[in-house]
């Protein structure tokens, strides 16, 4: 499968999970589902007005998850086994990016890091997370601003290629980008 | 307990003076009670011989179980001497109850019958929790968040935390299992998950990026006051899970090079390092009589050890098998004998459970789809 069908795929997905959650301060009794004795439970999500001054150094601030989705066709970086580094043969990948964040001021990015099937998957949140992290400093150092950019780790949860061997592994190794106004 | 070699004995015990009436009921009863004291890991069940003997009776009427029960142990009388009543619908969970009260009796250990695991398993075509109980018997699905769900923990007071996508990112939320609510208890900016509550059921451990790289944090469950207990710029923390004591936490950091695992404390100390410097080892569990289990990945395989960090860290035990299988995510029994782990073989995955007493591997499910990232019960 070409990694563009793939990518597309990927981002219509989100658009529609994002879609779905929307803008709005998450109310109480949002989606639900049946506990264990078969009553539907509702989720209480904890109000985002706690977290909204809890910034430390480097911090991305709140969550925003409202915004429409850009059209960009935006090329996916890819790691080496267990490491986070965005190696130098990646970097232009990186450069595209805060090119089209430096000509759309109003607009603000989202990191999403990746791993492949080995390890465990409580580490692979970390490595992924790690992985979207080391692309953001890189953008901050290209001089965007750090709470345009946030992260979002699936781990490997959410693999591109589900094949077994060193190439669908290298494939899934990767940090993907989702470009919002 | 020590560790003992594969096919250490076993204490016989009979069951010839036990008897149950003509009723499907008290069949299923004996069955499920022979099941779990085999599955202990403590026993040998005989029809005649052995150095204790189980007397009594299980009878059903007008779907009401009665069971008696006198247990009887050489050279040191009876150790148990009791009647049990349920419902005749409840009966396997009786037979668990019986089950570890005889463990009790006649070793001292508690036992892991009456105990569940919740899991991960991907049935429905999501990644829901599931509960089970400590047979596999009794599945129920516990969440419809037809998202992604991962690393539950089952914390001490009959609650589950989780990371979830249902929302569309990396949260924690916990589950009341006795009433089916559940709250987001984290969804900060960045990633959320490494939930483990602690052993008081205060405080919930946490991963949290959101400011600039992934480490530990301590949360307060009723206050919601938030404490950063690592402060690592060039490592990332994952994977935390309590020491008995309610202080320490076992982790996994990165600062090496490869992830080991370290050992901190809820005020911050500097983590120390637990195993060996150029080895991948990941999702440790402490148990409850202080020994830490978790995967380390050896020649291509990982496998899961076990290891005590009051003792000589160095000599890590393995307790997975060698059958070219991948064990991972393992998670300590309350019997502090058994751990339940995955088992993955041409990438399928099932939830199965190793004993540190030597005994072979058990599964512990059986269902289509992958079982996986199992969490006992107190």
């Amino acid at each position: 499968m070409n990694m563009g069908v793939c990518f597309k795929v990927v981002l219509v997905c989100l658009v529609s999970s994002i879609a779905l959650t929307g803008c709005k301060r998450p109310k109480k009794g949002g989606p639900s589902g049946p506990g264990p004795d078969g009553r539907v439970t509702a989720v209480n999500p904890i109000g985002f007005d706690e977290y909204r001054n809890d910034t430390g150094p480097g911090g991305m601030g709140v969550r925003s998850d409202d915004g429409e989705l850009l059209n960009t066709d935006l090329e996916v970086i890819y790691f080496a086994y267990d490491s986070s580094q965005v190696t130098e043969g990646e970097r232009y990948k990186a450069d595209s990016v805060a090119g089209i964040l430096q000509n759309s001021p109003g607009a603000r990015l989202e990191i999403e890091g990746h791993c492949d099937e080995q390890g465990s998957r409580e580490y692979n949140l970390t490595l992924g997370e790690s992985r979207a992290l080391a692309v953001r400093e890189y953008l901050i150092d290209s001089g965007i601003a750090g709470d345009r950019i946030q992260t979002k780790s699936y781990g490997e949860e959410n693999p591109a290629v589900f094949g077994h061997d060193d190439e669908s592994h290298r494939l899934n190794r990767r940090a993907g980008f989702l470009v919002f106004n | 307990m020590t560790i003992r070699d594969v096919g250490a004995g076993k204490t016989g015990l009979d069951f010839s003076r036990f008897k149950t009436d003509s009723s499907k009921t008290s069949s299923e009863f004996l069955h499920v009670l022979k099941t779990d004291l085999t599955r202990s890991g403590w026993f040998a069940l005989t029809s005649g011989g052995g150095a204790v003997a189980l007397k009594g009776a299980c009878r059903n009427s007008s779907n009401q179980i009665t069971v008696d029960c006198a247990v009887q142990q050489e050279g040191m009388g009876t150790v148990l001497n009791r009647s049990y009543n349920s419902g005749a619908k409840d009966v396997r969970r009786l037979a668990h109850q019986v089950a570890d009260s005889i463990v009790k009796a006649v070793t001292g250990n508690r036992g892991m019958a009456s105990a569940k695991l919740v899991m991960v398993g991907t049935q429905s075509g999501k990644k829901e929790l599931y509960v089970a109980d400590s047979d596999g018997q009794g599945l129920i699905q516990l969440t419809q968040d037809k998202s992604v769900s991962v690393a539950p923990k089952w914390g001490p007071a009959n609650q589950i935390v989780y990371t979830s996508y249902l929302k569309g990112y990396p949260d924690v939320y916990l589950v009341d299992v006795s009433s089916g609510g559940r709250d987001r208890i984290s969804s900060y900016a960045g990633l959320n998950t490494g939930a483990d509550i602690s052993p008081d059921g205060r405080d919930v451990v946490l991963i949290l990026s959101k400011d600039g790289n992934p480490e530990l944090y301590v949360k307060n469950l009723r206050t919601g006051k938030l404490v950063r207990v690592t402060n690592t710029p060039g490592a990332a923390e994952a994977s935390p899970s309590w020491g008995p004591d309610g202080n320490q936490i076992v982790y996994v950091s990165d600062s090496s090079g490869r992830p080991n695992l370290y050992i901190t404390s809820r005020q911050g100390a500097r983590g120390k390092r637990i195993t060996i410097s150029g080895t991948e080892s990941v999702s440790p569990d402490w148990g409850p009589d202080n020994r830490i289990v978790y995967s380390s990945r050896v020649e291509g395989r990982y496998q899961i050890y076990l290891i005590d960090p009051a003792g000589d860290r160095k000599r890590p035990v393995l307790i997975s098998p060698g059958d070219g299988a991948d064990y991972e995510d393992p998670s300590w029994a309350p019997d502090g004998r058994h751990v339940a782990c995955t088992r993955t073989v041409n990438h399928k995955a099932q939830v199965y459970i190793l004993d540190t007493g030597g005994d072979e591997p058990i599964a512990l499910t059986n269902y289509r789809g992958d079982w996986y990232s199992p969490s006992w019960s107190p």
